[in-house]
């Protein structure tokens, strides 16, 4: 399974590449998909559970944008 | 390392007796990572889409769920087995369809839920 | 221009000159009111996830732990300065209130692989079955089994939860995050109890031997930093 993180990891502390990579591997799992967000997150609940978060930048631009497309598209068609 | 003299902490330390198998597995986990992350503009369809298809895909797995609990139940027939089996295949292959012609992959559609952590 | 923010903390020294973050910029101190936020320039429109930029932001908030604990952002986050205090002004009081929950504190992680275990395979399936059949029974073998995974997860949690549960102020807990990490767990711990927290780790390795165990620390926290799960449960937005 190729990674993007596939790469010749040269160290200079003299640790294997095994014990490198390793550690670059567990800083990412830390670092990534964790910490605060600015944009904010929503979340769909069912019955009081917590079911999907959703990137509310996503849905609010998605919104407003899909709203200016189709004005354009009915604006063409006229 | 953390000891009365330096009580404050420089690189985070990383032990482990197996160090092969756990960059397998951490390996699994870095796959599944974007290649940008692009927080500003998404391009209006392909959110949309995206938003869309994560929540029938959840939906999917849900239903997959269910007819494999009613299957083990005892309560439907061969045929019906075989029915509900076609059905959820057809759909499977569907989203598949749908995915690629937004370009989306696997990872892009996958939830977080939160504190239930994985319901799928 | 866009700002690359990697982390919020109360008293925190202006970063050195040679202190580099995400596309080799220096990084700069912004202070708003109580919080400083710690930043630096990006022009592209989007960050790369890759190894430079990930060890780049992780090792500018690791700069900031030896002097106090902070709250990281999220990797990838851009923000003009705007939105930044309107952000830091919006949430003023989730912020403060989560920088006092993790005050004093680190996170240390613990990661098991349960031994490989050949109970998954179930029984070979002899009977030609017709496509809808073997496409369910497929589903059935793959949920079955992660049910099973899902239960011996559950209990291996527990039996942590027991052994550690004493020094640990907060957990957060993945199960199964892959087919063989049957456990991810993010501890949060006061400074002071991280000696104690190890010796009990260790303890507990000896006490199963048939679990394998990553154990890595201390980091920020960045998995107790999120506020927006405490702002929809208190009010409960949705």
């Amino acid at each position: 399974m190729s990674s993007p993180f596939d790469q010749i990891i040269i160290t200079e502390s003299g640790e294997s590449l095994e014990e490198s990579e390793l550690s670059l591997l567990e800083t990412l799992d830390h670092v990534l998909n964790r910490g605060l967000v600015i944009a904010g997150e929503i979340t769909i609940s069912v019955a009081d559970i917590d079911l999907i978060f959703l990137g509310l930048n996503v849905m609010l631009s998605s919104v407003e944008t899909a709203q200016e497309v189709l004005r354009r598209r009915e604006q063409k068609s006229e | 390392m953390l000891s009365p003299e330096n009580p404050h902490p420089a690189e985070p330390e990383i032990e482990t007796a197996h160090p092969q198998e756990f960059v397998e597995q951490l390996r699994c986990i870095a796959d599944t990572l974007p290649s940008r992350i692009n927080i500003d503009a998404e391009g209006v369809e392909q959110g949309l889409a995206k938003l869309v298809l994560t929540l029938i895909e959840f939906i999917r797995r849900l239903l997959e769920k269910q007819a494999v609990r009613r299957m083990e139940g005892g309560d439907l027939s061969p045929e019906q087995i075989e029915e509900l089996g076609l059905a959820l295949m057809r759909l499977e292959a569907k989203l598949q369809e749908l995915k690629t012609q937004f370009g989306l992959a696997d990872e892009d559609l996958n939830l977080d839920l939160g504190p239930i952590g994985r319901l799928i | 221009m866009k700002l690359y923010v990697y982390c919020l903390a109360e008293d925190v020294d202006e970063p050195s000159n040679s202190l580099r973050g995400v596309a080799g910029e220096p990084v700069r101190r912004l202070d708003a009111g109580n919080f400083s936020v710690l930043v630096s320039d990006f022009a592209a429109e989007a960050v790369l996830v890759n190894q430079e930029n990930a060890v780049a932001h992780a090792e500018v908030v690791q700069s900031v732990l030896t002097q106090t604990t902070p709250l990281p952002f999220r990797f990838g986050t851009l923000v003009t300065e705007q939105q930044l205090e309107s952000y830091l002004s919006a949430r003023r009081e989730a912020l403060e209130s989560k920088l006092g929950s993790v005050r004093g504190c680190v996170e240390m992680s613990v990661k098991i692989i349960a031994d490989p275990d050949s109970s998954e395979a179930s029984g070979p399936n002899n009977n030609p079955q017709t496509p809808g059949t073997a496409f369910l029974s497929e589903k059935r073998r793959e949920i079955l089994g992660s049910e099973t995974r899902a239960a011996e997860a559950k209990r291996v949690a527990s039996w942590l939860e027991d052994r550690i549960g004493e020094v640990v102020r907060e957990t957060r807990i993945n199960t199964n995050p892959t087919d063989k990490l049957i456990l991810a767990a993010a501890h949060l711990v006061k400074r002071e109890k991280v000696p104690e927290y190890r010796t009990r780790l260790a303890e507990a390795r000896h006490e199963r031997p048939e679990l394998h165990f990553l154990t890595s620390g201390p980091w920020a926290p960045y998995s107790f930093a999120n506020i927006d799960l405490e702002f929809k449960t208190q009010f409960g937005v949705s």
